[in-house]
């Protein structure tokens, strides 16, 4: 996305630290592969971002009260291999954990959760079901053998 | 009793003005976007519909004319990366066009800001509920939303860019926002260079006292020999040309000659 390049004035000992000035970086809070303890975040951020934009786009954009954060860069794979036979790299990316503050917790929620689909009376799909079911129902065994199979028995 | 009721609406009353006053005396740039449920009212009470996700501002709208005095700041915190828990497991979810460099035109700059937030968070949101699908291996529900934000952040970003160039050829009369100065380099070429913050002056700056923006007295033949060789080969080309022409003209005598 084209978004102005920012010329952040050169930073000397002592300077302020950079504000959140109408950001163009986008977190994308992620399901952990490895299990976190609970009040540990995993977020992928920009390669540019550092432990201390993380906490003030946090504190300042989500009004999240951010305790520690740290940052790892994944190495992402290049073992794959295009029909050229060169190797392909997939990009990298920064992996940033926050730790909540004020003993706040979090769990990754199940956002896509089974939902029961309500279909329309008289369509396809509701004739098809019926039908499987119909079919279903007839090659059940008599229930009064008991379990007995059909073979056995007169 | 009716002394009371009427002393304790004073009371509300008066609660609530405090509270706007509280909210409208921290905006500035650090706090615009803590105050975004404020300014998301503002934006959804004059054009409900070209926002793009209009899910979220349905709990505003319902109430009658005091929620504009009182608004309380959204407390969602991390559960902004979320949508609402109503849209968890739908296939599809209804959202609007994105805004256009129009519409943003007759926004004011403090509008454009908060915009900005809200634009921001629903891309946040839409990237985590992106990387959740792909994980899960499962469809992204409406992933046309992620365009839109993006197309709407840009459309936003160049109606800025157009306010911050006017402003700045009014006051100063420079047309880019950075300074800089037509350079020649060693080779003899002109360029725009743009200037650049330095912790020490140039003339203690080795790295900077390296770059010559000379050129020196034996590269003039080499130019000159540079210009010769772009000379003769635009003379080719169009040397080919006038023969291809030619020939299809003796071939197809009929043949309209094409523009040049």
């Amino acid at each position: 996305m084209p978004v102005t390049r920012l010329l952040y004035p050169l930073y000397q000992l002592g300077n302020p630290q950079l504000r959140m000035f109408r950001p163009n970086w986008f977190l994308t809070l992620v399901r952990p592969g490895k299990e976190q303890p609970p009040d540990t975040v995993q977020f992928r951020i920009p390669m540019e971002m550092t432990k201390f934009d993380v906490k003030n786009y946090l504190e300042k954009i989500y009004d999240v009260p951010v305790g520690a954060v740290r940052t790892r860069i994944q190495f992402g794979s290049n073992k794959k291999r295009n029909h050229l036979n060169q190797k392909v790299k997939q990009p990298d990316y920064k992996v940033a954990y926050v730790q909540l503050a004020q003993g706040q917790t979090f769990a990754f929620p199940d956002i896509f959760p089974p939902k029961e689909r309500e279909l329309a009376e008289g369509s396809m799909e509701q004739m098809q079901e019926k039908s499987m079911e119909d079919e279903k129902q007839r090659q059940k065994l008599d229930p009064r053998r008991g379990g007995v199979t059909e073979w056995f028995g007169l | 009793m009716a002394a009371s009721s009427t002393t304790g609406r004073v009371l509300t009353l008066c609660k609530q003005f405090q509270n706007a006053f509280r909210i409208s005396s921290t905006i500035n740039v650090q706090s615009a976007a803590l105050g975004l449920s404020k300014c998301q009212f503002q934006l959804y009470s004059r054009e409900p519909s070209p926002f793009v996700a209009p899910s979220r501002c349905s709990p505003l709208t319902s109430v009658g004319q005091c929620r504009a005095l009182h608004t309380t700041i959204s407390r969602r915190g991390l559960d902004e990366f979320f949508d609402l828990s109503d849209n968890w497991g739908e296939t599809t979810v209804k959202s609007g066009a994105p805004w256009t460099a129009k519409q943003l035109r007759t926004k004011s700059n403090e509008d454009l800001h908060k915009l900005w937030y809200v634009l921001l968070k629903e891309k946040n949101m839409l990237l985590t509920l992106q990387q959740e699908a792909k994980r899960q291996r499962v469809q992204m529900p409406s992933p046309e939303r992620v365009r839109k934000v993006e197309r709407s952040m840009t459309r936003l970003e160049t109606v800025v860019k157009e306010r911050e160039t006017a402003l700045r050829l009014l006051q100063t009369g420079e047309e880019k926002g950075r300074p800089g100065a037509w350079r020649r380099n060693v080779f003899g070429y002109v360029y725009w260079y743009r200037f650049k913050e330095y912790a020490i002056p140039w003339y203690m700056n080795k790295r900077y006292k390296r770059k010559r923006f000379y050129t020196p007295k034996f590269v003039q033949p080499h130019i000159r020999l540079r210009i010769e060789k772009y000379l003769r080969e635009k003379a080719r080309k169009e040397n080919l040309r006038r023969q291809t022409q030619a020939k299809l003209k003796e071939r197809f005598p009929q043949m309209k000659s094409s523009s040049t």
